[in-house]
């Protein structure tokens, strides 16, 4: 188990290595640091202003090692950094990245906890449901819906939920955030209903299938053949045996609710991690992207690593070697 | 069973009863409806609010606020007139010699900053403290300081001993690792002061500035000039969980900066410090509504007796929510959750018809105000160019007339801004001294013909040129490389291709394009420029020849040189607006219009909305707020917002219902089948 732990933690770092040279290589392909130092000063600075802004950011030096500077370069600051969990400053505004970080967590996990949870509350009784209805016209729309609701864009359920909800039928705010605990659910609950409406479909679809290929085996036939109840089957039997899949698909996402949610936070105006790295990668802010990249790399191998460990805890007939 | 169960219509009704108390979409506290809060909002935090360098609108919009100045613009008088501020009155004006102006300051006495615990750093429980002069000296050794990086260190630097300071102080440091460690103060006080800066005692100040900078006053109703207490750049040092200063503004403005969260809100609360709170029976300038205004601001209510006199500011709070998108923040607009807004560009049509508000907008009491910015947009030739530019001689004057006069800005203006801008004429924008509302430049009149035969004239009959047989090719040079710049150059090239010209766009990103005018390898681009102040010496300057971009990277892109402009231009720019000076202008003007360095297109146009609570508004066309002398009605805005967003909830309940419908059949089905 130990050295299963300690295989997976070292892919793991040249997984994440990797993706920092990757990010590196490409956020310097389709910009410079000039264009870095420039978004943050603004156009109508003097160049001294710029070659100065670069020199106290550490973009003066040349991008990759080479003579002469094998540690003096870019590629090498960008690693020690991250690798030494020292993330700086933004460019943007030279405020500490670490304290963004600690401000932003608390209105992403206020938004993602409870979609996270709302989701799973939502979508695995749905999927009980239909699959409970199974080849009824209860489960054949149940399918026609989420294949619907699985193709059209999240985008779309943000504009159309905050033009109808917001604009039209004026239910809740169309957007904005307040940590006010009297604001915070009102704020909260269309970016819940539009990050529930967008998930269920996939959810619903995916627990449906896992639900009834648990259902049709050998001991769910036993046990009605004994004449236990449909329900009794469903809630006992079948979700119990169909933990092993529910859990790979939950334990990977939990990592990513301190990440926040990218579109959520920016369209609904939740000043969270997610708002932050659409914030850095539109305003050329390398320092902030680099660190969002590091962390959701990290965050990734972790939930990998963990998702393995608790097969074992919830089936043991599974054993990691 | 039956504790699950009941376990389940638990968690029902906890998630229904904070479902049901959420159905507004009112984002504010209930408690705050009947308050004077203004709400405004904001796409993009400002990267610093150190008013040495905040130089943006959206910085501006705190620093303004929170940061008083000696010398403010009147707030409904046009052309733009400089009135007392912190300045107990005008400074007077004394020529040294022909070189050097004083220029002598007094300061109103008994100003405090803004509560904050900084203050302590000069006395234990210190909140605040007296403005002093030193306090404004100290604020212009930061703008010559190179640490600070202030963007106005140039005009600025017209301030006697202001470079040499500069230089003392890079000296001081390069001499001493350890004395760039000193606190800014004591290095400030090490070099000494700067020559042309002088304090008389705690309320007294003189400034010495060069003669031929006259403008230099603008720069003293502008934050960058605020008094800042030294105080406030020791604390405020990102250590110990300290902000920065960048990040904690303190000043002696109207409202002081009570929460800054970048990403989500700023929230401005009147300043109880403030000189017009604490000594309204001065009745200055700056802290009274004025009495005065145009014509027209009789017309608006905005000099109605109920308001004119009285103390400002009537706002006690403005709050600012980021709007990232467009489309949500005009939606809360018309539900009536911000107070102003412009127009987006999605809702153009709906809001404006035929150049004025539409009838549905207007029943709602929303207002559309118009204002012409102090800026003007322009196309430029290079005339250090062998074909376009001043080698080329007559035949290339005549070009560069043929070309301005097939450009047709109106056209253009509709589609590319829906109709918003003024089409340009000359340099100068309306609301500038200077600005000849008669005044038709007749190379910018509509006349294919005139062209045609100007540009045969030059030596391309049918736009063809001789040496090559083919249609005379220019490049048309930007860094601009998005698909609507290339609609908006294509019309430009299109209106040429009439004279048989071909104009190439050559889009190329920003340093390749740096680069192309650092080698003077361009032809034809197009520019634009916001004014600093009001004053026309601030757009005069852009043709003025020691400004060429060629010479020293300056402003005047076009490289255009004119010995008898530039004589004018030195002449206009140290005259009080005088008929004299309205003359030099005039001629300037002519020589522009022969000589035709640019062909000009328009000055930008903001149109505004308001609603009918907010009062006394006036656009101020530069981006220093003007909001203590605005006021609301909140009851009214109460009651609107309340009728114009009451929950439609049938929709709720048709839903309900069916999802009811669709499972009933299936439960009943199930319980048949089981029986």
């Amino acid at each position: 188990m130990l050295a299963y732990v300690i295989r997976r933690l070292v892919y793991g770092v040249g997984v994440v290595f990797g993706v920092l040279f990757f990010l590196f290589v490409l956020f310097f392909t389709v910009t410079s640091p000039d264009d870095v130092a420039r978004k943050a000063l603004g156009e109508r600075v003097p160049p001294a202003v710029i070659e100065q802004w670069k020199a106290s950011h550490g973009y003066d030096r040349p991008l990759f090692p080479g003579p002469g500077a094998w540690t003096e370069n870019m590629l090498f600051e960008h690693y020690r950094r991250m690798l030494t969990f020292d993330f700086g400053n933004s460019d943007a505004d030279d405020a500490p990245i670490a304290q963004r970080l600690r401000r932003g967590m608390v209105p992403s996990l206020t938004l993602t906890l409870p979609l996270f949870l709302l989701s799973l509350l939502t979508a695995i009784p749905l999927s009980l449901l239909v699959a409970f209805f199974r080849e009824t016209y209860i489960d054949r729309l149940g399918v026609v819906v989420s294949v619907l609701a699985m193709s059209v864009s999240i985008l779309l359920y943000i504009i159309g939920a905050q033009y109808v909800v917001g604009r039209l039928l004026h239910w809740f705010p169309i957007s904005g955030f307040d940590s006010d605990p009297e604001l915070i659910v009102r704020f909260l609950a269309l970016p819940l209903l539009v990050g529930v409406l967008a998930g269920i479909g996939g959810d619903v679809r995916f627990y449906r299938t896992v639900f009834l290929e648990e259902s049709n085996t050998d001991y769910v036939r036993t046990a009605r053949a004994k004449g236990c109840g449909e329900g009794r089957i469903m809630a006992r039997h079948v979700f119990r045996n169909s933990l092993i899949p529910l859990l790979t698909r939950i334990i990977l996402a939990i990592p990513f609710l301190f990440m926040g949610s990218l579109l959520l936070e920016s369209f609904f105006g939740i000043p969270g991690l997610g708002a932050i790295t659409v914030d850095a990668i539109q305003g050329n802010d390398f320092s902030v992207l680099r660190t969002m990249v590091y962390i959701g790399s990290l965050l990734f191998v972790l939930g990998q690593i963990v998702t393995d460990i608790s097969y074992g805890l919830v089936d043991p007939r599974v054993r990691i070697e | 069973m039956a504790k699950s169960r009941g376990a389940w219509v638990a968690l029902g009704l906890l998630l229904l009863v904070p479902g049901l108390t959420a159905c507004t979409n009112n984002p504010y506290a209930e408690a705050d409806d009947q308050r004077k809060i203004l709400y405004k909002s904001y796409r993009e935090a400002p990267r610093t609010l150190d008013p040495a360098v905040a130089y943006t609108t959206s910085a501006h919009a705190i620093t303004g606020e929170v940061y008083e100045t000696l010398l403010e613009y009147h707030y409904l008088e046009r052309p733009y007139v400089l009135i007392p501020g912190l300045a107990a009155e005008m400074p007077t004006r004394q020529e040294i010699d022909a070189d050097w102006t004083l220029y002598r300051f007094a300061l109103r006495e008994g100003v405090l900053y803004q509560d904050d615990p900084c203050f302590a750093l000069g006395g234990e429980g210190r909140t605040t403290r007296e403005v002093v002069t030193a306090d404004i000296a100290f604020e212009l050794m930061r703008l010559a300081d190179p640490a600070v990086n202030s963007p106005v260190a140039e005009p600025l630097s017209n301030i006697r001993g202001f470079a040499e300071f500069s230089r003392r102080l890079v000296e001081a440091r390069e001499g001493d690792p350890g004395f760039g460690e000193r606190p800014v103060q004591e290095q400030y006080a090490a070099v000494g002061p700067m020559e042309g800066v002088r304090t008389l005692g705690r309320y007294g100040f003189e400034v010495v500035v060069s003669s031929r900078y006259p403008q230099i006053l603008y720069w003293f109703a502008m934050p960058f000039t605020t008094p800042v207490p030294w105080e406030a750049i020791a604390w405020y040092d990102g250590e110990a969980g300290r902000e920065r200063f960048a990040d904690h503004p303190v000043g002696a403005g109207p409202y002081w900066l009570a929460l800054y969260d970048k990403h989500a809100r700023f929230v401005l609360e009147a300043n109880p410090n403030w000189y017009g709170v604490q000594h309204p029976e001065w009745r200055a300038p700056g802290a009274t509504y004025p009495d005065t205004g145009e014509p027209e601001d009789y017309a608006a209510g905005r000099l109605e007796s109920s308001v004119v006199g009285q103390p400002l500011p009537f706002i006690e709070r403005i709050e600012f929510r980021r709007e990232k998108e467009s489309i949500p923040y005009f939606n809360k607009f018309l539900q009536g959750y911000y107070d102003a807004a412009g127009i987006i560009k999605e809702s153009f049509d709906k809001v404006i018809h035929e150049g004025a508000l539409s009838d549905d907008m207007r029943a709602t009491g929303i207002a559309l105000e118009k204002s012409v910015e102090p800026s003007v947009f322009y196309i430029g030739f290079n005339m250090e160019d062998d074909v376009v530019g001043a080698p080329g001689g007559d035949e290339s004057r005549k070009l560069r007339q043929a070309m301005s006069l097939v450009v047709d800005t109106l056209e253009y203006t509709r589609l590319f801004s829906n109709g918003r801008g003024v089409p340009a004429q000359s340099l100068l924008p309306p609301g500038l001294y200077g600005y000849d509302a008669a005044y038709r430049n007749p190379f910018r009149q509509l006349d294919v013909e005139r062209a045609r035969r100007l540009v045969a004239e030059a030596g391309y009959p049918d736009g063809v040129d001789p040496a090559s047989g083919e249609p005379l090719r220019l490049t048309f040079d930007t860094s601009d490389t998005s698909a609507q710049g290339q609609l908006r150059f294509k019309f430009f090239t299109r209106a040429w291709r009439q004279l048989g010209i071909d104009v190439v766009i050559e889009a190329t990103n920003y340093n390749q394009f740096q680069e192309k005018v650092r080698n003077g390898a361009y032809q034809v681009f197009v520019w634009g420029w916001f004014a600093d102040y009001p004053d026309p010496e601030n757009f005069l300057f852009l043709l003025w020849s020691e400004m060429a971009r060629s010479k020293g990277g300056g402003p005047n892109t076009a490289n255009f040189s004119n010995p008898r402009y530039d004589a004018l231009y030195v002449a206009m720019k140290a005259r009080p607006n005088d008929a004299v000076r309205l003359a030099e202008i005039e001629e300037m003007r002519a020589i522009v219009e022969y000589e035709r360095p640019w062909i000009e297109l328009t000055h930008s146009e903001a149109y505004s909305l308001y609603h009918g609570w907010l009062t006394h508004v006036k656009p101020f066309g530069m981006s220093f707020p003007m909001t203590k002398y605005t006021d609301l009605d909140p009851g009214l805005r109460a009651r609107r917002r309340a009728a114009w967003n009451e929950p439609i909830l049938w929709p709720l309940y048709a839903a309900g219902a069916l999802v009811v419908a669709l499972l009933v059949p299936a439960v009943f089905t199930f319980l048949r089948e089981r029986q």
